[in-house]
């Protein structure tokens, strides 16, 4: 049965001697034990995504557990990707389970009902869903965002291809109708505007289909330069893939803003994604330290390359264990002081919690997809064309944080 | 011009969809049995033919072979389950069959992980036929020519011949043709495989459009509904027309309406239940 919430207890008491006393700052006792809910869609379309972010918060729990020498347990909450089912499923864990931290929410939809309803039972809540509002006109003293908005992942894939194809002056736009693919496409249409760009057209659809050649053919008959793809998870792939099946890689250039990083291109193969542009919040090949270190533990442990799902839930996960155990209780006011203008070396380099909207400040990549010849390795899908940091201040995202 | 590409591209749809019905169609028609499983063989069918490609078979091989290992599966299933449940109320149907559906759909999980995959078209079929500015993958333009074939094919097996006709007496009276000496059982069993077999062979087929996923039979399961509840339950006929009438609509509603495109669809069947309760072509 899929639609399960299920304890994962990731570790026992770590042993004393690998928590260096004095080293960090730890308040908790070592009896005293941290629980983290994990709330992502673990069923539905979207259910790769919330599995793999499930091992992720594992391995932080067990790491922070080793780490501080406390016992650290996750909570699995299925959303099913539906914002009711995601506000209950977090109220539940809050008022049974005593759970205050929530790292999740993979869809914008969700994550906005949710923020709102840890800041109400006084936990934290950080997540990687996209939409602006989540750090902006809707930001709250309890909801942390590690990703990239809708803002940051058009700027640094939109802006860096048209100056890359100054020829390529019409786009067509395929947009989910819901806050986050609303989010892209006002931020393309700014982009689009600003830069003198054509935009030919634009496909709305539901969160629920799966088949897009009737979106494609009126994308055809549009005739754009480019078909800028702005769907997440499984819906991006099924249009990418139809896509290129419509033949549509050799008439215009293809560009998926916000990929789901290497699930989505193993789903795919190379075949579908070599010459496709992708954007992303991570990517394993990523030459950082931290980068470095959770691809050799996720090798070990598991034996494949860590993905955007299991990154992304890793460091909400342990962004969060660590604020609690620095605050000393997992309540939501400590830990959100704790985090707030935090600086630390993170999965894309140097990353800063940025306190006026608890918006995290990190690089956002863009890839572009190599031919099977080109692979180095079977995960060595894509090459890193540019990255850069793009967000708009507090003030202009909108975000009154509440006193 | 662009309604005659998507009345075009809905028939592509159609014929698909009308494939994945069919055997829902003809499970409920001979058994009255509400088979929510049928997502799940079409799952199957797909997955398979994932898996004997990725292994090197060739698509024309992978696919037969698939079809026929899911009606296998899917007779030994009855054969050991669901036959013990028939004469039970539907919500026993119901109840069995959706957990049928849920085991399978892990043991995919299990078998090929959670991330779906790519079934590249058989070669020959990779590009694309272009007619003015009309563009259309030529692997549908097959899948269209395939199932408009089989559905005659399927029509003359269940019309014009000895075995359609105790098919179709065993829809209409399981008494009358057990006193006149025919095993019921066996005729269930293979009515069943076949049903199955069928949505087998619809995965097949649609893995090089749609890739494979382990909750691609969700999908497909509510898609055969509304065909078969537009089309009228039990009816061939009725599927085929349904069928090309839901991916007609949902493919023009693309470029009138776009974000209400798949929402049309099942406010189609709620026109149909409203005013045809047995649905188009659905006997009395």
């Amino acid at each position: 049965m899929i639609n399960r919430r299920r304890f994962l207890t990731t570790s026992t008491l770590a042993a004393a001697s690998l928590a260096a006393p004095g080293l960090v700052s730890r308040a908790l006792a070592q009896s005293e034990a941290l629980k983290i809910g994990v709330p992502v869609p673990i069923s539905g379309a979207f259910a790769a995504n919330g599995k793999f972010a499930t091992i992720g918060a594992v391995l932080a729990a067990e790491e922070v557990a080793a780490a501080h020498g406390i016992e650290v347990s996750t909570l699995d909450l299925d959303t099913e990707g539906k914002p009711a089912t995601a506000v209950r499923k977090v109220q539940d864990a809050l008022a049974q389970d005593g759970v205050k931290l929530f790292a999740g929410g993979i869809l914008s939809s969700e994550s906005l009902a949710m923020g709102k309803e840890v800041e109400r039972g006084g936990g934290a809540f950080m997540t990687t869903a996209g939409a602006d509002e989540i750090t902006g006109v809707d930001c709250n003293k309890a909801t942390f965002r590690w990703s990239v908005p809708t803002y940051g992942a058009i700027n640094e894939t939109v802006r860096p291809i048209i100056d890359a194809l100054p020829d390529a002056r019409k786009w067509y736009t395929i947009t989910p109708q819901y806050v986050f693919g609303d989010g892209l496409l006002n931020a393309a249409k700014a982009v689009f505007e600003e830069k003198g760009i054509e935009h030919v057209g634009n496909s709305y659809h539901s969160l629920t289909d799966k088949e897009f050649s009737g979106y494609l053919t009126n994308a055809i008959a549009a005739q754009p330069d480019v078909l800028l793809v702005l769907n997440f998870g499984a819906q991006s792939s099924d249009t990418l893939r139809q896509a290129v099946s419509f033949g549509l890689k050799q008439r215009m250039t293809i560009v998926v803003a916000w990929a789901s990083g290497l699930e989505q291109f193993e789903a795919l193969g190379p075949d579908i994604c070599e010459g496709v542009y992708f954007g992303a919040q991570y990517w394993h090949g990523a030459d950082t330290e931290l980068n470095r270190q959770l691809v050799a533990k996720v090798q070990e442990k598991h034996g494949f390359n860590p993905n955007y799902s299991f990154a992304g839930s890793y460091i909400l996960s342990k962004l969060l264990l660590e604020a609690a155990v620095k605050a000393g209780s997992p309540d939501g006011a400590g830990v959100a002081e704790a985090l707030r203008g935090l600086k630390y070396q993170g999965l894309t380099g140097e990353e800063e919690i940025r306190a006026a909207d608890h918006q995290v400040i990190k690089d956002y990549y863009l890839l572009k997809g190599k031919a099977r010849a080109d692979m180095a390795d079977k995960d060595d899908y894509a090459e890193i064309i540019s990255s850069g940091k793009s967000f708009l201040s507090p003030e202009e995202a909108g975000c009154k944080m509440p006193a | 011009m662009i309604y005659l590409f998507q009345v075009l591209n809905g028939i592509g749809l159609g014929m698909l969809y009308f494939l994945l019905a069919v055997g829902l169609s003809v499970i409920f028609g001979l058994l009255q049995f509400v088979n929510f499983a049928h997502g799940a063989f079409y799952l199957l069918g797909a997955y398979l033919t994932y898996d004997l490609t990725m292994r090197g078979f060739s698509f024309w091989l992978a696919m037969p072979l698939a079809t026929l290992a899911v009606a296998g599966i899917a007779a030994l299933i009855e054969v050991v389950l669901l036959h013990r449940i028939y004469k039970l109320p539907h919500t026993f149907h119901i109840l069995v069959t959706v957990g049928l559906a849920l085991i399978v759909q892990e043991l995919v999980i299990i078998a090929w992980g959670p991330l779906g995959g790519s079934v590249p078209a058989p070669a020959g079929l990779q590009g694309v036929f272009i007619m003015g500015d009309f563009i259309y993958p030529q692997y549908r333009l097959f899948t269209i020519a395939f199932t408009a074939v089989l559905a005659g094919l399927l029509w003359w097996l269940l019309e014009g011949t000895r075995l359609g006709a105790i098919v179709r007496g065993g829809s209409e009276s399981p008494a009358n043709m057990a006193l006149l000496g025919y095993n019921t059982l066996r005729i269930n069993t293979a009515v069943f495989g076949f049903g199955a077999g069928l949505a087998g062979l619809a995965g097949a087929l649609a893995a090089p459009i749609r890739g494979v996923e382990p909750f691609m039979g969700v999908e497909a399961l509510s898609v055969a509904f509304v065909v078969v509840v537009i089309g009228g339950m039990g009816s061939y006929t009725g599927a085929l027309v349904a069928g090309l009438l839901v991916g007609v609509v949902q493919s023009v509603m693309t470029t009138l309406w776009p974000e209400g495109a798949r929402l049309m669809i099942y406010v189609g069947m709620a026109l149909v239940i409203a005013l045809m309760p047995r649905g188009l072509l659905g006997r009395a």
